[in-house]
């Protein structure tokens, strides 16, 4: 079973991702993170096989947690759910190795086209 | 001069998201008809949004909605009791969603502000309504809004 951490500061959001997930039909084994530095300590501690982030959170953004990630070597599969997908956000998202951007407000469909591909 | 973002911009992105994350389908949030009433127990949240444009995007309504609201994000009952801090953390994803698409909207971006939420958005100085939509959520009234702040009074949440 596929090991994903949702980060985000709302716990209403990490549950409407949560949420979504199950309708996408990924069954997956879910741990929470409410921030990028909790992200990092729960990705220290024990690596997730997705991590699933927002991007704008108190303590550490979820580009700065990526950033820190690769800067200490892990290279655990890494995608946005954020409320800004410009093309500025998603050109440094995909740059800092993200694998994905999804935008809020989304949809189980969204979350499918474009985790499908990854697991392929 | 046409304002940074247009009525029915902000129109398309309010349906998309409660389509998307407060009701599952669409056309549960429409225009206002006539006048807005007062509003029993006001609540907002908003945003705010740094960079070359500043600005704040508002939603406004009564606190019984803002609890109903909670309910459809959580998932709860029509007779649960929401808290106040699933109160907070609901009502101030919705602005901060709806924000996010705003800024998207934005000929140069910048970053936004985390969610606030209180009886009344605090009155800046030099801030301008520059679009106010009065809409009806299954009927209830709800108010987004977006403001343009002056750049000398930069206020609230930077990250």
């Amino acid at each position: 079973m596929i090991r994903v951490l949702v980060t985000d500061d709302s716990r209403v959001m990490r549950q409407i991702v949560i949420r979504t997930l199950r309708q996408a039909g990924y069954d997956w084994d879910v741990r929470e993170a409410s921030d990028g530095a909790e992200a990092l300590e729960a990705i220290r501690a024990d690596e997730p096989d997705v991590v699933l982030s927002d991007w704008n959170m108190p303590n550490m953004t979820g580009i700065d947690l990526l950033r820190r990630l690769r800067a200490e070597g892990f290279q655990t599969p890494f995608g946005f759910v954020t409320s800004e997908g410009s093309p500025e956000m998603r050109a440094a998202a995909e740059s800092a190795g993200a694998l994905f951007l999804i935008a809020k407000p989304f949809t189980a469909d969204a979350f499918r086209e474009v985790i499908d591909p990854v697991l392929a | 001069m046409s304002p940074i973002v247009e009525h029915a911009q902000i129109f398309m992105i309010a349906q998309e998201v409660f389509a998307a994350m407060v009701d599952g389908d669409a056309g549960l949030l429409q225009p206002w008809d006539g006048d807005l009433p007062a509003l029993d127990q006001a609540v907002s949240s908003w945003v705010d949004i740094h960079g070359d444009w500043l600005g704040r995007a508002v939603l406004t309504t009564e606190k019984s909605t803002a609890d109903d609201l909670a309910r459809a994000l959580l998932d709860m009952g029509a007779d649960e009791e929401v808290t106040e801090p699933d109160l907070v953390d609901a009502f101030g994803e919705i602005a901060n969603v709806i924000g996010g698409n705003v800024k998207s909207l934005l000929p140069t971006q910048g970053s936004l502000g985390l969610p606030t939420v209180a009886s009344v958005a605090p009155l800046l100085g030099g801030a301008v309504v520059i679009q106010e939509l009065r809409l009806a959520w299954r009927g209830r009234p709800l108010l987004v809004a977006v403001w343009e702040i002056e750049n000398t009074v930069q206020e609230g949440n930077h990250s």
